[in-house]
């Protein structure tokens, strides 16, 4: 063999060996790609999607809207109406007091006037028969004070009397919350025992323009604004 | 860009628009329709969930839904934000404008139930001396209410009187129970008249203009549709005075963007169109343009349990549904009230709401678990007069989020709707009582104006153009190449659901306006 031949062999097998292992490594998902990438690389249908808890289970708030009063009161009223029965959580396990003061501390003005009122009223009531406050009456003095003001009514229509509109709108959203809360549903519930609502939850609806997202690709053409598929799009030289 | 000019353009995909694309588009011509919204798809926009994994606990956030009763925490993302659309009406007389803007508008969720009009609410001032005649009668309508039944595959018998006419159904002769038949029995010696419900079975359980109206225009190839294109206001050829297409906003990227067409189609839904109108400054010659505003009282109503049924014992006596066309004003007069209502009744075979019963805790859960499977619901739908004074107009002070003049409803009830809701609550309590049932629950305040969600009139049409906006083919009397075939044109209401309706009347003016373009005069 000359001497050229020889170094060009070395050369050859140094170079192919080189060669061989970029394309390893090319290859080889363990490693890296060469930076930098498109920074949605990766992200797909099959990514696992993290397990998140529901912050209301979790973490603490401050009363917003209730007064300390006021909360002492509606948490005797929400034990009252809805105490724990038949191993269900009553009200003030499933944080429903805490809930609605989130909750009316964010509706309207008059849904606010109605609690606030409401609650006062009790406290004064209370007070005033028994010299002392709702929150440590014993079930039948709140009975007492509840009962005369309890109404049947129906959807939309709840009583307009004074004290009657506060007692079943109450009622009504105490119970509602509660039996909608995690701690209700993680009991199963037995007979006629109302179950937590279940439903089609609707996410905010936006249109994805760009086509990015493949589990939208069965999205009938005629409602994108995008060209219809008689319109080629155009190639471009790459 | 393009610049095209297509024959027609259509502005809103609801029932209403996807009738006049299916059958503009079959006739060879060519559309282009035009959604405030985008497009939903359940399987990508919606999940299954339990109302404790939401962060209201199902409730309607606060804020965004205040006049949509039917809202909830699941649905809050379906209507239109009244924040991002606001509306104004007067002090003290709320209005509740419950509106959907997605490709499909409201004709994605309604309750199905489908009527026809009668010659007592197309002739209705021919038979009471109220109001005005519409400018067509049953006859008109009834070939296309025919071939709307078969569309949308309604199911009920042919058991209806004169005041409720039968159509092409898809037969239900399912029999009653025995809760429904003792209902029967005590209505009939008063002569009160129990039908089978008509509703639409649509097609795999959906009966909506995306299902079965707009794959039809689609097939044809004559018809192009935007989403999220909100019309700002009808633009006018200078030349000839005459609608030529629309300005419109690109609901995402704010883009103003136009399109021409030859003639326009208004479909967005009664008081959609109706301010586009007002908005646009067009088709009010007569003056009468968002006047006669009107719907149907819902909301009183009376809920009962059948004693045999409790402890579980209603197989066979609870279940069913039938409806109670009015019968008040047909053969006799009221001296109370003018016109009627209809009930919808309800053999309820799952649990009672907690609000028919005046008990809590441990009392409360033995009443719902002793009634459970023993509920029975009659609710109304009762017709609204047409006023003069109730109207719509726009407010100067107010815009949405694209900066287009807001709307400002000014409309209540009268006598004449309380004094129905409380007939009606009386003689639901009397049909309950007679029929061995207990009454548990009653109501007779209607929920405000806009609650049953049909609201309509505001275009209604007339022979008179001095009179009326449009005329017996839906057509404007100012703008011969200017339609509205929605609620809009009812020149009254009725009792009924006006869905049907709405849809006879788009194909009937649709068929009249391709025969029109086909024949170059238009």
């Amino acid at each position: 063999m000359l001497r050229r031949d020889f170094v060009r062999t070395l050369i050859s097998f140094f170079v192919a060996g080189k060669v061989a292992r970029a394309q390893q490594r090319l290859n080889d998902p363990t490693l890296p790609p060469p930076a930098p990438v498109p920074w949605t690389l990766g992200l797909n249908a099959r990514t696992p999607v993290p397990v998140t808890a529901l912050a209301d289970e979790i973490a603490a708030a401050d009363l917003t809207f209730f007064t300390p009063l006021q909360m002492r009161t509606l948490t005797r009223l929400s034990d009252a109406l809805l105490p724990p029965l038949n191993g269900k959580p009553g009200a003030v396990e499933a944080q429903t007091p805490m809930f609605l003061d989130f909750l009316i501390g964010s509706s309207v003005e008059a849904r606010q006037k109605v609690y606030a009122g409401g609650l006062d009223w009790l406290e004064a009531t209370a007070q005033a028969k028994y010299k002392t406050a709702f929150a440590q009456l014993d079930d039948a003095q709140a009975g007492e004070l509840l009962k005369p003001w309890l109404r049947t009514w129906m959807s939309d229509h709840p009583p307009t009397e004074a004290h009657a509109d506060f007692i079943n709108i109450a009622h009504d959203d105490i119970r509602s919350a509660t039996v909608n809360s995690k701690a209700w549903n993680d009991v199963p519930s037995v007979g006629a025992e109302p179950h937590t609502e279940e439903g089609i939850y609707w996410l905010p609806i936006e249109p994805d323009v760009y086509g990015e997202n493949p589990s939208y690709a069965h999205t009938p053409p005629h409602v994108l604004a995008m060209p219809k598929a008689g319109q080629k799009m155009p190639v471009y030289p790459r | 860009m393009r610049n095209e000019v297509y024959d027609v353009l259509i502005i809103g995909s609801g029932h209403s628009g996807g009738m006049a694309a299916k059958i503009l588009t079959e006739a060879g011509i060519r559309c282009l329709m035009l959604n405030a919204g985008p497009v939903a798809d359940i399987s990508r926009d919606a999940e299954r969930l339990p109302a404790s994994d939401l962060p209201y606990r199902g409730f309607r956030p606060p804020g965004r839904l205040e006049h949509v009763f039917q809202s909830n925490e699941f649905n809050a993302n379906v209507w239109v934000d009244e924040q991002e659309v606001p509306y104004t009406f007067e002090p003290g007389q709320p209005y509740n404008w419950v509106r959907v803007r997605l490709f499909g508008g409201r004709s994605l969720f309604w309750s199905r139930q489908s009527f026809r009009l009668s010659d007592y609410e197309l002739k209705c001032k021919s038979h009471d001396g109220f109001g005005e005649d519409w400018p067509i009668g049953y006859a008109d309508i009834a070939p296309y209410y025919s071939r709307v039944e078969r569309i949308f595959r309604v199911a009920g018998a042919l058991d209806g009187p004169p005041q409720m006419p039968d159509g092409a159904f898809i037969l239900d002769d399912d029999p009653w129970t025995s809760s429904m038949q003792r209902f029967i029995d005590a209505a009939r010696p008063r002569g009160i008249p129990v039908c089978k419900q008509r509703r639409a079975l649509g097609v795999n359980g959906l009966a909506s203009s995306v299902n079965l109206l707009l794959p039809d225009a689609e097939r044809t190839g004559n018809l192009t549709s935007i989403a999220n294109a909100v019309v700002r206001e009808i633009t006018v050829d200078k030349n000839t005075g005459l609608p030529n297409g629309c300005n419109f906003v690109d609901r995402i990227s704010r883009r103003e963007m136009s399109v021409k067409a030859r003639v326009v189609v208004l479909a967005a839904g009664t008081l959609e169109s109706t301010r586009l109108l007002l908005n646009s400054g067009l088709a009010n010659s007569s003056g009468v343009l968002g006047r006669y505003l009107t719907d149907q009282i819902y909301g009183a109503g009376v809920v009962a349990s059948v004693p045999e049924a409790r402890g579980r014992k209603g197989a066979g006596i609870m279940g069913g549904g039938a409806l109670v066309p009015r019968f008040r004003n047909i053969d006799t007069k009221s001296d109370k009230f003018l016109r009627g209502y209809a009930f919808n009744v309800s053999s309820m075979t799952g649990g009672l709401g907690p609000r028919n019963f005046a008990a809590y805790g441990a009392e409360l859960e033995k009443k719902l678990d002793e009634y459970y499977g023993s509920g029975f619901q009659m609710t109304i739908m009762g017709e609204v007069l047409g006023r003069y004074e109730n109207h719509v107009r726009i407010d100067k002070d107010k815009v949405d989020a694209w900066g287009i003049p807001a709307l400002h409803v000014d409309t209540k009830y009268t006598d004449n709707e309380y004094n129905m809701a409380r007939d009606a609550v009386d003689v639901g309590s009397e049909l309950c009582e007679a029929a061995g049932f207990e009454v548990l629950s009653k109501n007779p305040v209607p929920n405000p104006p806009g609650y049953s969600i049909h609201e309509i009139g505001t275009c209604r049409m007339g022979d008179d153009p001095k009179k009326s906006v449009l005329n017996k083919w839906n057509r404007s009397h100012d703008h011969k190449n200017l339609f509205v075939v929605d609620g809009a044109c009812f020149t009254s209401g009725g009792w009924q659901n006006p869905t049907m309706t709405i849809l006879a009347l788009s194909m009937r003016a649709s068929e009249h306006l391709a025969s029109e373009m086909n024949k170059g005069n238009l």
